[in-house]
């Protein structure tokens, strides 16, 4: 048995179906919720489902430290893309009182 | 750990402008920056400064030929020559932002750190072919972009673009790193070379959606159809130096390290790799009709530059289809190219000093004879944007599309021409509009009453791009052979 069939009908599936259903959830609320904090959440979902499908892959080839290393790499780059995110919503705020996308058109045609 | 003199040399041209951005907010937190012109001066001359050693060590690497790499860092020719690409690029940005900042009363030296750590991303990111490390760099040149892009916080528009410009920006990201997990996943390896044979070996379907949704991170970056919504608002958004050197640095720091990881890497076996190249294909045809449709019929300058970026992501996507040695040289010819034209096209903003979204055609009304000297270099990057003789713009789409005559792509290439004859409809209206139509009265006086615009800074980088533009379509086949071709010489 090939590695990839071991991952696809052993134990791993659960997690990779539970990660890419998270990454689908996360995908949709960016683009369906029309609240900008709501969307930033998705995008947060977006990236942790990627996260938990590398710590499966990286338990499931035996721990590789590889796996861990980029796990660590990912949550700081996150924090930082969280700091950006929501700075920018906290000034668009204070310009308008208002989180909602829709009444983000200045920049129209 | 100790550093040996090959893996300091390979780090050393990205220490410098990383210390230089670290060292920047601290000055920056000074609250005399606002009144006092000197200290204002010195950041700006830091930062410079960093740009300028920095593209000292990777021209004297590029002299010695030199290829040294500390981990999956590698500074070989490619890396070298994007470094260099970069580096110019943020020079010229630099320069202009000093003009731009001060029309719109926004001098901030965050906008400087920010910028020199896009930098360093960009490099990052050309010069490796490992999973993490590419996700990083990806990272590192776009999160520094969101925040540049939304500098002039006072305005709500840059805040609304830059935060258009985070969200489908980080969506695209983590496309990216879902795509980078599950190629991992599969084949077991986070070095594109050894995934790109797992692939061949045995083409996974999860893992080939791992491939695409890779790919996709990268087609965001260099703002190709359907990925390319972002870019209008986004470069509206954003100072004007600051969407020139997104426009600029960014599509070619993604280009080549697509051009790193995409052909050599994760070339597919037969069946699959001719669907890549047709997907590609269909991209790059769709980027260049849909860039080109929309720039038409634009009325913000602005606007119209950023459709004509999405059209110059096509051309340079028609080099990656064709796929040969000499069409990836003329690829990165035409990059070095659409760098001297484009930042001159949006300097041409920067030195009227049209702050805001006084960035119409009508705001450049008869503008042209106030400073003739300049006006004519940003004709020239106009024109070489269009593609006319004997500027170098034509001779990087020549080159391009004389390849995909060479593959057998001759209706792409027929495309091609067409796209730049009709390019050339609103590329010379800008020239029409500078130099044939006077000002509207209101206007005129408006103009009178308003203290007169100093931009020398921004005026020296206009002459410079336009004097390049000429020079580089004078001494093209040598730039080709000796700067193109060998940049190439790494990954053959």
């Amino acid at each position: 048995m090939t590695p990839v069939q071991a991952i696809l009908s052993g134990g791993l599936q659960g997690y990779i179906l539970v990660a890419l259903l998270l990454f689908v959830i996360g995908l949709a609320t960016v683009l369906l919720r029309r609240t900008l904090l709501m969307q930033f959440m998705g995008v947060e979902l977006m990236l942790n489902a990627a996260n938990l499908a590398l710590l499966a892959f990286g338990r499931f080839r035996g721990g590789e430290v590889q796996a861990t290393a980029f796990y660590l790499f990912i949550i700081g780059v996150a924090a930082c893309e969280a700091a950006v995110g929501l700075a920018l919503v906290v000034v668009l705020h204070r310009l308008r009182e208002s989180t909602d996308a829709d009444r983000a058109d200045l920049l129209k045609q | 750990m100790k550093l040996s003199a090959s893996e300091i040399q390979a780090l050393l041209p990205l220490f410098f402008p990383a210390l230089a951005a670290c060292l920047l907010p601290i000055a920056a937190l000074d609250r005399d920056q606002k009144s006092t012109k000197w200290i204002r001066g010195a950041l700006f001359a830091v930062a410079l400064f960093a740009v300028g050693l920095s593209f000292h060590y990777f021209t004297g690497l590029w002299a010695q030929g030199f290829q040294p790499s500390i981990g999956h860092l590698r500074m070989d020719r490619l890396a070298q020559f994007t470094g260099i690409f970069v580096m110019v690029a943020a020079a010229l940005a630099i320069l202009q932002l000093w003009d731009h900042l001060h029309h719109e009363g926004w001098v901030r030296g965050e906008s400087l750190s920010l910028l020199l750590f896009s930098c360093v991303g960009m490099v990052v990111f050309a010069s490796t072919s490992h999973l993490l490390l590419l996700f990083l760099g990806l990272e590192l040149l776009s999160i520094p972009l969101y925040a540049l892009t939304a500098t002039v916080r006072t305005r709500p528009q840059a805040v609304e673009g830059g935060l258009k410009y985070f969200l489908t920006g980080a969506v695209a990201a983590s496309c990216f790193l879902m795509g980078a997990v599950l190629l991992y996943g599969f084949t077991g390896s986070l070095d594109v070379g050894v995934i790109g044979a797992a692939l061949n070996r045995n083409p996974e379907p999860l893992a080939l959606l791992g491939a695409a949704l890779l790919l996709l991170g990268f087609l965001f970056k260099i703002s190709a159809v359907p990925f390319h919504q972002w870019t209008p608002d986004a470069y509206e958004a954003a100072p004007h130096p600051i969407a020139g050197f997104m426009s600029v640095a960014t599509k070619g720091a993604a280009l080549i390290a697509l051009l790193r990881v995409f052909p050599g890497a994760l070339s597919m076996g037969e069946p699959l790799g001719a669907k890549v190249r047709m997907a590609v294909a269909i991209l790059a045809a769709a980027t260049l009709v849909l860039g080109n449709l929309s720039a038409l019929s634009q009325t913000n300058v602005k606007r119209m530059l950023a459709y004509s970026s999405i059209s110059h992501a096509g051309y340079l996507l028609l080099g990656l289809v064709a796929g040969t040695p000499n069409a990836q040289a003329g690829m990165l010819f035409y990059l070095a190219v659409y760098l001297a034209m484009n930042m001159g096209a949006f300097g041409l903003l920067t030195v009227f000093g049209l702050v805001g979204d006084r960035t119409h055609y009508d705001d450049l009304r008869g503008l042209g004879w106030k400073r003739p000297g300049v006006a004519l270099a940003a004709s020239l990057c106009m024109f070489s944007l269009a593609g006319i003789p004997p500027t170098a713009g034509f001779y990087g789409k020549y080159m391009i599309f004389k390849e995909l005559i060479g593959t057998g792509h001759v209706g792409l290439a027929l495309l091609g021409v067409l796209a730049s004859l009709v390019s050339v409809y609103y590329y010379l209206r800008v020239m029409v509009v500078l130099f044939m139509e006077a000002p509207r009265p209101g206007q005129a006086r408006e103009a009178g009453e308003a203290p007169a615009v100093h931009a020398p800074f921004a005026g020296a980088t206009l002459l410079v791009c336009g004097f390049l533009v000429i020079l580089a379509g004078l001494i093209h086949p040598r730039l080709m052979n000796d700067f193109a071709l060998r940049a190439l010489d790494a990954f053959r």
